[in-house]
């Protein structure tokens, strides 16, 4: 991805991560070149400042190689990771998970950028000393202090096209010992842009569009003698929003509504002592649901308890030790059960590292987990990673997995049609990678890049059909298989000259996802693609700045997704174009910014799903304005 | 991860500005054929044509439609016309006419006087069509979920709604005229002598255990209801046999509190005569009659086949399910054979067939749209409903 970014300049004005003059250069690299046989990438504050109106969705739609299948602005938005399904993929919040334990998945327009420092994305098998079921992989929204920050705050303010604006402030405090971050932020808009609809012929305005959003969250950092870390985080997030008509449904009294509230806290403590540390948290997570339309009214509401222990034992020889343990407790009150239901999770695993050489390090995991008393598929995973130069950056990482996803609890329960008897689904991965990265002498450039390839067997898939005595019955039972594979890659420089800054980043990413198993004969999707799921990404941006100017042009290019498991109906493939642009001044500790920000910059007239239109070009204005101090050391 | 910090300002270097350059160059080339290799047309669903398209010289007349309801709220209902004497199926035939889509969740069809009425459940509209080209006439909205129609005479009918009414529909003018207020889910009708017996399922917002079925007898003449009959629980369909006994289909509702019946109703008497019980973990669905009357039709899983005359329910089907999954099933109101649809897995296209009535074989297969539900055999009546 495309986190090569240059040139922030002084150490005052570093944090905020906007557009300064430069005069030092700082490079830092996405692909990482040490992940011991594991990918994983980074977006950081980089890209996230210029988008602290955006949600999740949007940044991993512009920026990752995860496809996002979204329903439009702050509506459903949800992720396909290497061709698996959204309740493959896994989203924690400083590393517990946050999805709904009921659906199994969590919607990421819920989740906005003004409420996390940094993203974190573990491809396939990488989540696996994380936490099982991430078949696809896990997306971390992070937030970690800066101990040498003395002041940080940015404030910011976005008017957009359609009755848009975001608000967000972001203060941080603190000296070398204590950090408190307070993030805020809030958003309401009426969405109604206009669009063609195909179905009455006429120009419309979207009708039922309208949000308001907004979220506090508290992060509290300690640090006792460089051997204790405590950390105590809060996050409070409401949400309540219309949901749009399909546009051939016309009814100008369509009701459809939903609220969501969640409340998320953690408390950590880490202890650091030589070649030991040893971390323990605890999270509380209040998450709740109300939906509404025409014949739906429902309330659903889940606690989740999550506990984690784990110890990392560096320099045992050419060994490092990573023990860890898991004990989760779920319970659902829905509309939709029959009374209150619980699931118990307790998950053992130990990660072994081993530096054979300074070429050559392996990695061995393997995870256990009880659910509900029963004892889960054995999770083994190996890794390794060979770096075959000493003078040259280059790693080739490959690994082996095997994984399970235990079913949602509305799979299990969902009333009367809910299946007790539902068996977890099994993946088996196998993945390769070669990553480099260069920096030329006079270090004015930095280039990187990344090739990774990969194969999952998706076995006993869940998947909710007609039960076999009642078409009108529909109940989820294993009875899919998927085989997704594909290759992803990526190539992102920096460059140094003329006082400016130019980056250029390109992400491409094939998908080849197949139904493998047919129930009934007269079915031909055996060898198609999955629904919604393109078989080509790619993004590619470029960023220019210079004496405080800043230009950023974002490209996104979506392949066709067929809209039927037989792959005879389809969306063709679209590419769309974001525009941003502005100036920063900065002044001793202060910063202020304007930036204009045009999306869907051809204004091409397009569906992301059938029939949920989507808007065409529209702008957006943000002033930011920020205040600095460090340390002066 | 690795986190460079470089200490060095750096001045131009013409390598790398050449390098810039050309890399610039690469990226630019890249993006510029991407952006033309794109269509910008509108984005929209798109099948690639597999059958050739009906073209002019096709009418809508010499063959019968498959109603594809499609997937609920994804707007891909779709009307597929199969030419009796080529056997063709032709796909999308609506968008195709109309050059847009026909909406989301097609219930049902039924033709009268050359003009065929497609009843669109989810996009609440009944969309009139003339059978030559299929071209759309009118789109009749102000429905509340509309389901079924049946006409009167060549200036009358009604059609039935999940919610709130019963409306009354003037084919001349294509428009609601009345409505009848039944705060309920009504269903199938079936027309004797001067009353019209529509099922009444309930209403759509409770659980189906806790609905209060019945079958409304309308006066056609009057526009109201005269009378009802208590059913068993979700009456989903209703036939009229030979000797003008009223048979209804009650799928027992899908919760599986109450046993599935088939009860066969007296018109004139306005009595449930018989009732014929399922096992309680059925849900029969779909009922037809033969164009002589005396056998009737239903679906459970397989299709099953029954005399009037019968003391008891068939124990075996004559088309079993193995090799399917049905979903629609009619008996064709001239030749009697057995039309029925497999709607696979409801996420791909599905399949039609139709079976030979005595021995259950299948004489004939086509590809359908997404979810096909039901039949339309052109303007065909039941001449026992006749005055």
């Amino acid at each position: 991805m495309l986190l090569v970014m240059g040139a922030y300049a002084t150490a005052s004005g570093q944090q905020l991560s906007d557009t300064l003059r430069l005069k030092e250069v700082e490079v830092k690299a996405s692909f990482p070149v040490n992940n011991m046989g594991f990918k994983r990438v980074r977006l950081d504050s980089t890209i996230l400042i210029p988008r602290l109106d955006a949600n999740l969705g949007t940044i991993l739609a512009q920026y990752s190689t995860i496809f996002i299948k979204s329903y439009g602005n702050n509506n459903l938005a949800t992720p396909s990771f290497r061709g698996t399904t959204a309740h493959h993929t896994i989203v924690e919040w400083n590393g517990i998970t946050i999805n709904s334990p009921m659906l199994g998945q969590i919607d990421l327009s819920q989740l906005p950028v003004a409420q996390f420092q940094g993203v974190e994305i573990l491809y396939g098998a990488s989540g696996l000393s994380r936490t099982s079921g991430a078949f696809g992989g896990i997306i971390n929204l992070k937030t970690t202090p800066d101990w040498n920050n003395r002041l940080h705050v940015i404030l910011s303010q976005t008017i957009a096209s359609f009755h848009n604006y975001t608000t967000t402030l972001n203060a941080e405090v603190g000296n070398g010992n204590l950090q408190s971050h307070t993030r805020f932020n809030f958003g309401t808009g009426n969405n109604d842009f206009p669009f063609y609809n195909d179905y009455t012929g006429q120009t419309e305005k979207l009708i039922n569009g309208a949000y308001t959003q907004y979220g506090f969250s508290e992060d509290i950092f300690a640090k006792i003698k460089n051997q204790h870390l405590i950390s105590g985080r809060i996050w409070y997030n409401y949400s309540t929003r219309e949901i749009p008509p399909l546009n051939t449904n016309v009814n100008p009294d369509h009701i459809e509504n939903q609220t969501d509230k969640s409340l998320r806290s953690l408390v950590e403590y880490k202890y650091i002592h030589r070649n030991l540390s040893v971390t323990v948290s605890s999270a509380l997570i209040n998450d709740y649901l109300h939906y509404i339309n025409d014949s739906i009214n429902a309330k659903h509401q889940y606690y989740s308890f999550t506990n984690r222990i784990r110890v990392n034992l560096t320099r045992i020889g050419k060994l490092t030790i990573q023990p860890g343990l898991d004990l989760i407790h779920d319970w659902v009150n829905s509309d939709a059960y029959s009374n209150q239901k619980q699931r118990n999770v307790l998950g053992g695993f130990v990660e072994l590292i081993y530096s054979a050489s300074p070429a050559v390090t392996l990695s061995v995991l393997a995870r256990a987990e009880v659910v509900d008393g029963l004892l889960m598929p054995f999770i083994p995973a190996i890794g390794v990673e060979f770096k075959p130069f000493r003078k040259i950056n280059l790693s080739l990482s490959a690994n082996l997995s095997r994984n399970y996803r235990y079913p949602s609890l509305n799979d299990l329960y969902w009333e009367t049609w809910g299946n007790p008897e539902l068996l977890p689904e099994i993946s088996y991965g196998a993945e390769g990678g070669i990553t480099w990265n260069w920096l030329n002498r006079s270090r004015s450039l930095f280039l990187e890049t990344e090739l990774t390839g990969y194969y999952m067997l998706l076995q006993d898939m869940i998947v909710w059909s007609p039960s076999s005595t009642s078409s009108a019955i529909w109940i989820p039972e294993n009875v899919s298989e998927v085989t997704a594979r594909g290759v992803e890659t990526g190539i992102n420089s920096a460059i140094v000259f003329w006082k400016s800054n130019l980056d250029l980043n390109i992400t491409y990413n094939y998908c080849k996802s197949t139904y493998q198993k047919e129930i009934n004969p007269n079915g031909s999707s055996v060898g198609k693609q999955l629904i919604y799921t393109p078989i080509h990404t790619m993004n590619a941006s470029m960023r220019f700045e210079r004496n405080g100017y800043f230009f950023s042009y974002l490209f996104n290019y979506i392949g066709r997704r067929y809209l039927g498991k037989d792959n005879t109906e389809y969306m063709p493939g679209y590419n769309l174009s974001n525009l941003f642009f502005g100036k920063s001044i900065q002044l001793k500790d202060f910063m202020l910014s304007l930036q204009l920000e045009i999306n869907n910059l051809f204004d091409l007239d397009y569906q992301s799903i059938a029939y949920r239109p989507m808007p065409g070009r529209n702008f957006a204005i943000t002033i930011r304005g920020g205040f600095s101090r460090k340390s002066s050391h | 991860m690795i986190y460079f910090v470089i200490q060095k300002s750096v001045g131009i270097n013409t390598n790398v500005s050449r390098f810039t350059f050309q890399f610039s160059t690469l990226v630019i080339g890249v993006l510029i054929f991407v952006i033309t290799s794109c269509s910008k047309d509108p984005i929209r669903p798109t099948t690639d044509p597999v059958d050739p398209p009906p073209g002019d010289s096709v009418t809508y007349s010499e063959g019968f439609f498959i109603v594809n309801e499609g997937n609920f709220n994804w707007g891909n209902a779709s009307v597929t016309y199969v030419d009796y004497s080529t056997g063709t199926a032709h796909q999308h035939i609506f968008q195709q006419a109309n050059n847009r889509p026909l909406g989301d969740v097609a219930q049902s069809m039924k033709v009268m006087n050359n003009r065929g009425y497609i009843i669109v459940n989810a996009s609440n509209r009944i969309e009139v069509v003339d059978l030559i080209n299929f071209k759309l006439i009118k789109s009749i909205e102000g429905f509340n979920s509309p389901r079924y129609i049946e006409f009167i005479d060549s200036t009358k009918a009604y059609v039935t709604n999940l919610y709130k009414d019963i409306s009354v529909i003037d084919l001349t003018t294509l428009t609601i005229t009345k409505t009848i207020q039944i705060p309920e889910w009504t269903e199938g009708m079936v027309r004797y002598n001067k009353f019209m017996f529509i099922t009444c399922i309930g209403s759509f917002t409770q659980p189906s255990s806790k609905r209060k079925a019945k079958l409304l007898i309308l006066d056609t003449k009057e526009d109201y209801i005269v009378d009802s009959i208590q059913t068993a629980t979700e009456p989903v369909a209703i036939v009229i046999d030979k000797k003008l006994k009223l048979w209804v289909l009650c799928s027992g509702g899908w919760d599986g509190f109450s046993a599935p019946m088939l009860i066969r109703v007296n018109p004139d008497l306005k009595q449930v005569e018989k009732a014929f019980s399922f096992p309680s973990n059925e849900t029969p669905s779909r009922l037809s009659i033969n164009p002589t009357g005396d056998t009737i039709y239903y679906m459970q899983n397989g299709i099953f086949q029954m005399p009037v005359t019968a003391p008891s329910l068939p124990t075996q089907p004559l088309i079993s399910s193995d090799d399917h999954l049905f979903y629609g099933m009619a008996v064709h109101p001239i030749d009697g054979t057995i039309y029925a649809s497999d709607a696979i897995d409801y996420v791909q296209d599905g399949m039609a067939f139709q079976f030979s009535s005595s021995t259950g074989t299948q004489i004939r297969a086509w590809k359908t749209g997404r979810i096909p539900g039901s039949f339309c055999f052109g303007e065909t009546r039941n001449p026992k409903t006749i005055e």
